[in-house]
């Protein structure tokens, strides 16, 4: 019996606690193989964010260059979150320094040098502003046959969250949304329809504490400063967001997923970046993208507790 | 028993003349004033059908004042498919023979709002720009008119857009005038008055009655229907009774305090009500409440009761 390939998979985000707790996730799923870290302005400033992103590699042992990618938006100024993630974009827990230099390709040209090399079709994580996604299949539409799937966070069909019409990495940089929405790939979104149901309670994240491993007791202190932001907007738990995005993937029996066209407002006074669903079809265009609008919670909290119980008698 | 003193406003339409009919029976309202408005149909037919309903069920007391004939900026955008050429699904009535009133809506509901105190509901079941016209023309109605119940907008989805609902897609910068005006408003959405309809068994029997206002009933109905079967919707949905009912029946309808606006500057999102029932970020003026549920069987059978009364 021959092995099953490995999916080879680029992470893009701006770390964050929860683009970070999707990390950790999907560097526990042994269908994949990480060929790359990149990171794009967003949750913080790309400094931060890249800085982040190395912690995090080190942290996870992950024996992969972090590549820096865009510090803005495609056109558009940058928004952050400081107030989310603190100053430092993943305030919290002391984290191990990088182990590994910054790589000195640009996120576009580490993707691209991915893709050219990749014997399989790649599936693209993309947890923050889609500006580098974007920017790859501008910059390089001749690569798009070697990506199999893009999964994103981001939007949100019923509502947003940043302003009443749009979700944060949608608002970001909605022109790079867009493009990736018209780009005639595998597309597969964990709006806030889903991501908001995606809560982790104080006494699921004690489950991960309790576990005692280095990288268990990160995420559960991660957990505990995200809550921090989330109690003050009145949620009993924290909306885990990004791992939405990794676990949709490879655990699909866990979610309720449907096919919509969904279409990016670019303009309007409180709907740019709005991501539109067309429910009854009356835009006569097909589905552009696999939505993933409910979970099973439980199972959920299940899925990334045994992640991270992966990391028994890991040393950091 | 004190009636509450209501104005209608509407671009007479065949769930508009539904509305017009039930309003017309309830003992707990006063019809102070109707006024026409284009939208469903052109300000001419929806000023003559408002006129003939109202002399169809014996209330030729009730005066009807013409409106505005097209949106505050926009090109008027009317819905015959669903409400036909003359705004009735075809149904022939006779004319109205009451005295034509020339005074213009917006003076009209001006004045009778002054009379009324602060104790004036008004329901807007059209485009709002009769309503935005007033407020923009006296600035002061804000603080005579005790509340607005309007059928409009939707917080999910659309019928004419992929997020955008007729009465607000036809003239949104109208409705966000009236959205940003601080009069307190009930909003009765799609998401409401889907949940709002007669099923085939209603149908039939309102049909069957026999009356002269139950053979408008049956003869205008055909095209909206069609229009809601091809939605995948079976019987007919009465938005433009929503806010009628609701304002005698409160207790009917499931509301939500939030914050409602419309964009007027989107491409695909022209004319969505955006609303932040569910978001983490809140307008800061929240002086709406937007109905999401309605007790559908006891909403159906007061509709069967007044077509029924004649």
């Amino acid at each position: 019996m021959s092995e099953k390939k490995k999916i080879p998979v680029i992470l893009d985000g701006d770390p964050g606690h929860d683009d970070a707790i999707g990390w950790v996730l999907a560097s526990t799923i042994p269908e994949f193989d990480i060929k790359a870290i990149t990171t794009v302005a967003g949750n913080q400033t790309l400094e931060k964010v890249t800085y982040n992103a190395r912690r995090i590699a080190a942290l996870l042992h992950l024996d992969i260059e972090v590549a820096k990618g865009r510090n803005k938006p495609i056109c558009s100024d940058l928004i952050i979150a400081p107030n989310f993630h603190g100053e430092t974009g993943l305030d919290g827990p002391v984290l191990p320094e990088p182990d590994h230099e910054l790589s000195n390709l640009s996120a576009i040209e580490m993707m691209t040098k991915v893709l050219q090399e990749a014997q399989e079709k790649v599936t693209i994580i993309s947890t923050g502003a889609q500006t580098n996604v974007a920017a790859l299949l501008l910059a390089h539409p001749e690569l798009k046959e070697k990506i199999g799937m893009i999964s994103t966070m981001g939007g949100g069909l019923r509502n947003g969250n940043w302003t009443v019409g749009a979700e944060f990495n949608i608002l970001v940089d909605p022109e790079a949304a867009y493009t990736v929405a018209h780009s005639g790939l595998p597309l597969q979104m964990c709006g806030l329809d889903v991501t908001e149901q995606a809560i982790v309670y104080p006494e699921d994240w004690e489950r991960i504490r309790a576990l005692n491993n280095p990288v268990a007791k990160v995420v559960a202190e991660w957990f505990d400063f995200f809550f921090i932001h989330m109690k003050s907007l009145g949620w009993k738990g924290c909306c885990t967001h990004d791992p939405c995005a990794v676990m949709s993937l490879v655990h699909p029996e866990i979610f309720d997923i449907r096919d919509y066209y969904v279409d990016i407002e670019l303009k309007g006074r409180y709907c740019r970046g709005a991501t539109v669903p067309d429910y009854l079809g009356r835009s006569g265009n097909k589905p552009n993208f696999r939505c993933v609008v409910g979970l099973d919670r439980q199972k959920f909290v299940d899925v990334l507790v045994d992640a991270c119980a992966k990391f028994e008698g890991w040393e950091v | 028993m004190k009636k509450i003193p209501v104005w209608i406003d509407t671009d007479t339409g065949v769930d508009d003349a539904v509305a017009l009919i039930v309003a017309s029976t309830l003992p707990e309202m006063d019809i102070v004033g109707v006024s026409a408005v284009a939208g469903n149909t052109s300000l001419e037919n929806a000023f003559r059908n408002a006129r003939d309903v109202l002399s169809l069920v014996g209330r030729k007391d009730v005066k009807v004042y013409p409106g505005a004939d097209k949106p505050l900026i926009i090109d008027l955008f009317t819905a015959e498919k669903v409400h036909g050429s003359n705004g009735l699904g075809g149904a022939i009535i006779p004319l109205s023979d009451a005295p034509i009133e020339t005074e213009k809506a917006w003076d009209a509901l001006y004045e009778k709002a002054k009379e009324y105190k602060g104790e004036l509901v008004v329901c807007p079941v059209g485009p709002l720009t009769n309503i935005a016209t007033c407020i923009i023309k006296h600035p002061d109605v804000v603080d005579y008119i005790k509340e607005l119940n309007i059928m409009g907008g939707a917080a999910i989805g659309g019928n004419v857009t992929s997020c955008a609902e007729f009465n607000i897609f036809v003239d949104p910068q109208a409705a966000e005038t009236v959205f940003r005006s601080g009069i307190k408003v009930n909003l009765f959405p799609l998401d409401v008055t889907i949940k709002a309809y007669l099923d085939d068994d209603d149908i039939a029997e309102i049909s069957s009655y026999g009356n002269k206002v139950s053979d408008l009933f049956r003869d205008s109905n055909d095209l909206l229907y069609k229009a809601q079967e091809r939605m995948s919707r079976s019987g007919l949905c009465e938005h433009d009774s929503c806010p009628i009912l609701y304002t005698v029946h409160p207790e009917w309808f499931e509301g939500h305090e939030c914050g409602i606006f419309v964009e007027t500057q989107g491409t695909i999102t022209f004319g969505k009500t955006v609303t932040d029932l569910w978001t983490d970020f809140k307008f800061e003026d929240r002086h709406c409440r937007i109905y999401l549920d309605i007790n559908r069987e006891s909403f159906a059978n007061r509709i069967k009761e007044a077509y029924r009364s004649f």
